[in-house]
């Protein structure tokens, strides 16, 4: 029984959250059947997720939303702008480069062209920072040690557990 | 009147044309875009356990044991785990590494010779390091320090291409 | 994403308020069950469903489409949120007299003892989500509140699937052992 339970026991939550395969369910049935350890998990859990899911259902019921939107509608009134062609079209009075039929063509004939050449104007060299391994490293909560060795084409990027990472800075 | 109607007719024409062309140019030069680009990249993870009990290394790191030796203080080191991973560009990877700590590995960017990770190294879910590095031929990246049994563990990632 | 919710998004990325209202109508629910899941706090959780959607309509110019609307609308109202409340535990705590009154005057059939315990629960449900990693907090209120699949979680959260399934196994373990004594166990009466 403890083997099988100890199986069991990763593909419970699996099943609880009905995330099972077909075959994986009908393993978990049959061990619900016979276990009364496995049953109980899958009850408390249950307990768990009405516990947490309770109140939030009952307050979503209630809520009536009536203000929220008035008061989103406000700030974005607020923040509404003409855009910066409809400003530039406005002051010049300008119209014919404007016309889709135009810009259109013009901009992907210029995209085209950007496309093709830049590979060849504008060859790869590998600057300093292009040569490190490391782009960044980031922990909230632990101190990190960062070490590249050019030599030896390695880096090492270390993380302080316990109680080095009290001591190091 | 006939004459403005005349040119608005070639405008026209010419604008559709001029679609078609640059449809043609794209169509043309794509798969050339694409031979250039890209060829599979082989991502090496080795999963290694160093400690200072006993002062064995293990037959399988013999390639690497010399750089372990110059950048490490460790007596003993453990081959753990030892793959080689297929990633989808920006599709995460999780590994096991042991029992609370996972590695999360994303290859974010490809390009001939360079190869972008993004790595984050989980311990029971929570991210306890997020690290980006880029991974060229010849070039290995170690990330150390959690702790496992009486010793750490050390992740040695590098790319073949 | 159906037609209708691409040219919804469509018609609030050209200003359409009309538009925008229909997003909001479409998933204010679901940003608020987030929010409250979260802050258990109904002022609190308004407030964060408000700021959300501010920031959606500003920032729904940005939006290309290559994931779905609605994992974008959850991993911003769970963003916002989790912000909500690293602020608010760098100032004072809300009072709780407003949640007591709306407790007590909230359905004439609950006795005052209940809501009483209710009330407690409900702090210690809070204390105990608050104690929880952002990530195992966030992946406990998307499945155990919202029931979002571990796909969907997955994007939302834009890690792996193995990830989600790590982080509400131990989430789920550690609101166990906090709430044990408030929240019955299994095989208990």
């Amino acid at each position: 029984m403890k083997d099988s339970c100890s199986s069991i026991s990763k593909l419970l939550e699996k099943y609880f959250d009905r995330e099972t395969t077909g075959d994986e369910g009908i393993l978990v049935q049959d061990h619900l059947r016979q276990c009364a350890v496995c049953q109980a998990q899958l009850k408390s859990m249950e307990e768990l997720r009405t516990t947490l899911r309770a109140p939030v259902d009952e307050a979503v019921q209630k809520e009536t939303f009536a203000w929220v939107w008035q008061k989103i509608e406000r700030e974005i009134q607020d923040r509404a702008k003409p855009s910066w062609r409809e400003s530039i079209r406005a002051w010049f009075g300008l119209s014919f480069p404007f016309r889709r039929r135009v810009w259109i063509p013009a901009v992907a004939v210029a995209l085209l062209i950007i496309a093709i050449g830049s590979p060849l104007l504008f060859k790869e060299t590998p600057s300093q920072t292009e040569l490190s391994i490391v782009e960044y490293v980031q922990s909230d909560t632990h101190n990190v040690m960062v070490f590249e060795s050019e030599r030896e084409n390695v880096a090492i990027i270390w993380l302080f557990e316990g109680t080095e990472g009290e001591s190091s800075t | 009147m006939a004459l403005r109607r005349n040119r608005r007719r070639i405008l026209y024409v010419t604008g559709k044309r001029a679609y078609f062309i640059i449809v043609a140019f794209v169509l043309v030069l794509a798969p050339l875009w694409v031979s250039t680009a890209l060829g599979q990249v082989q991502t090496r993870l080795r999963i290694i356990e160093a400690s200072n009990v006993g002062s064995s290394i293990d037959p399988a790191l013999r390639d690497v044991h010399d750089d372990l030796g110059s950048l490490f203080n460790f007596t003993s080191y453990k081959l753990l785990k030892d793959e080689s991973l297929s990633l989808t560009p920006n599709r995460p990877s999780e590994i096991n590494v042991h029992k609370e700590v996972s590695l999360e590995i994303t290859l974010t960017n490809q390009q001939k010779k360079k190869a972008v990770y993004q790595i984050r190294i989980l311990r029971q879910g929570s991210e306890i390091l997020d690290t980006k590095v880029r991974l060229s031929p010849g070039k290995t990246v170690l990330i150390g320090g959690p702790k496992h049994g009486q010793g750490s563990i050390i992740l040695a990632i590098s790319a073949r291409f | 994403m159906g037609y209708e919710e691409a040219d919804l998004i469509s018609r609030c990325q050209n200003g359409d308020q009309v538009a925008m209202k229909e997003i909001f109508d479409e998933y204010r629910d679901k940003v608020y069950r987030v929010a409250y899941g979260v802050v258990r706090h109904r002022e609190e959780a308004l407030d964060i469903v408000q700021e959300v959607f501010i920031k959606l309509f500003r920032t729904i110019g940005n939006f290309k489409g290559k994931s779905s609307f609605y994992t974008y609308v959850y991993r911003t109202a769970m963003n916002t949120a989790i912000d909500h409340v690293r602020k608010l535990k760098k100032s004072t705590s809300l009072s709780f007299e407003d949640d007591a009154e709306r407790y007590l005057s909230d359905g004439p059939e609950k006795r005052p003892d209940q809501v009483a315990m209710d009330k407690e629960l409900e702090e210690k449900v809070k204390e105990a989500l608050a104690r929880l990693p952002d990530d195992q907090r966030a992946a406990i209120i998307f499945r155990e509140v919202e029931g979002l699949s571990y796909e969907e979680m997955a994007k939302a959260m834009s890690c792996s699937m193995g990830t989600v399934m790590s982080r509400l196994h131990y989430g789920r373990k550690k609101l166990q052992q906090l709430l044990r004594g408030y929240v019955k166990e299994g095989g208990q009466t």
